[in-house]
């Protein structure tokens, strides 16, 4: 079922096109939070608190093409609240992201595999070391793949902000891919 | 024009003639280089950025970066929370109450807030004293009541009449003061003494009477 079919049966509180929803989406708002907390538990607490509010509110979820950036705008509201409250706690050694995100390699030789696999992690590490305002563009546009408009509307800013801010995001992120040897 | 930038050409040269006139290119590069990993420029530009990436090998590596950045940060989309998350979500959503409606949500939130109990005692406490300190024909001149709340506003003035009778009456059989005659209370303990004493009950004083002697 698409999820233009989906949508009205989750806002009429159909149980079993709920877990449908949740199914579909989990991947991306525990994906999302994590990147921001850096912590799987965190994540994982925040990602439920995420559909406990879209549940309660279930009347407002917007139709198809919208729904991803609605519930992706709900999710960094929730990660920035508990940033705040969690200002002062020191960080926590957490697991990688190889075994979070399917980052698993096509690539049948071994070599190649692990060539691919390493290149992977060097990203991860370069986009943590961002300035906040650049790794969250680079979270919403890049990695979730809204659109300006999107996140202009989720961020408060102008598009045309949004537009140099990418590019000056991705510069920051290619430099510190070049510093560590993956520039071609 | 492919084949003139094509031409192999002195670096060195290169660079200090662009020094001694437009400067460096790279700055210029750094502004396309973006659209230029996406694909996005247009077939001349593409190629002009092409010809500076082939005899630039600092702009060539951070092209082939974002390049490689913009094919590897999709994959970071999504993560596995877990064999169990749906599970918990489902729990934490669908045993959950429904939503109250929007006035009942309000009053809830206004009734859970710590300092309720002390504005309400307060409240009490300020119409406690404006119900008893105030007459009520000085209630009723310094307020004019709407003529729509006329019969609510009359039957509050009873109210308080009926209370201030009340007190009059509770005062007259407890209180006895000097120079008036004892309420009730005061003539049953005086027969209460008189029988338990053995002796005749001392005559009964007259009833209260709201007469005043000369």
């Amino acid at each position: 079922m698409d999820l233009e079919q989906l949508i009205p049966w989750v806002r009429r509180g159909d149980e079993l096109a709920w877990e449908a929803f949740v199914r579909r989406f989990q991947g991306r708002v525990f994906g999302l939070a994590y990147h921001y907390t850096g912590h799987v538990e965190d994540a994982r607490d925040l990602a439920q608190e995420v559909f406990v509010r879209v549940y309660q509110n279930l009347a407002s979820i917007p139709d198809g093409p919208g729904c991803l950036g609605w519930i992706l705008r709900i999710t960094r509201n929730a990660c920035i609240d508990h940033l705040r409250r969690a200002k002062a706690r020191p960080p926590l050694g957490d697991l990688a992201a190889e075994t979070l995100f399917d980052l698993r390699s096509p690539e049948p030789d071994p070599e190649t595999a692990h060539l691919e696999a390493s290149r992977n992690a060097a990203v991860h590490r370069a986009l943590g070391e961002l300035t906040d305002l650049n790794r969250e563009i680079i979270l919403l546009k890049d990695i979730q793949g809204l659109s300006l408009d999107e996140i202009a509307a989720i961020l408060e800013v102008p598009v045309g902000t949004v537009k140099s801010r990418s590019h000056r995001a991705r510069l920051e992120l290619a430099e510190k891919l070049v510093a560590v040897g993956m520039g071609g | 024009m492919e084949d003139r930038f094509k031409r192999p050409a002195d670096a060195d040269l290169t660079e200090a003639i662009l020094a001694r006139t437009s400067g460096s290119p790279c700055a210029r590069m750094r502004e396309l280089a973006c659209d230029f990993a996406d694909g996005a420029l247009d077939a001349e530009r593409r190629m002009l950025a092409q010809a500076h990436l082939d005899h630039c090998p600092g702009c060539a590596a951070l092209v082939a970066a974002l390049g490689a950045s913009a094919a590897v940060l999709p994959r970071f989309a999504e993560a596995d929370p877990g064999p169990w998350f749906t599970q918990q979500v489902l729990r934490a959503t669908v045993w959950a109450p429904r939503p109250a409606s929007r006035a009942r949500a309000w009053w809830g939130k206004l009734m859970r807030r710590p300092r309720i109990a002390l504005e309400a005692a307060y409240l009490g406490t300020l119409a406690g004293f404006a119900g008893f300190s105030l007459p009520p024909a000085s209630l009723a001149k310094a307020w004019r009541v709407p003529a729509a709340v006329q019969p609510l506003a009359a039957s509050a003035r009873n109210l308080l009449h009926a209370e201030q009778r009340t007190a009059q009456a509770v005062a007259g059989i407890f209180v006895s003061p000097q120079g008036r005659p004892p309420g009730v209370v005061q003539r049953f303990l005086a027969k209460l003494r008189a029988w338990l004493g053995g002796g005749e009950p001392a005559e009964a004083p007259p009833r209260p009477s709201h007469q005043t002697h000369d």
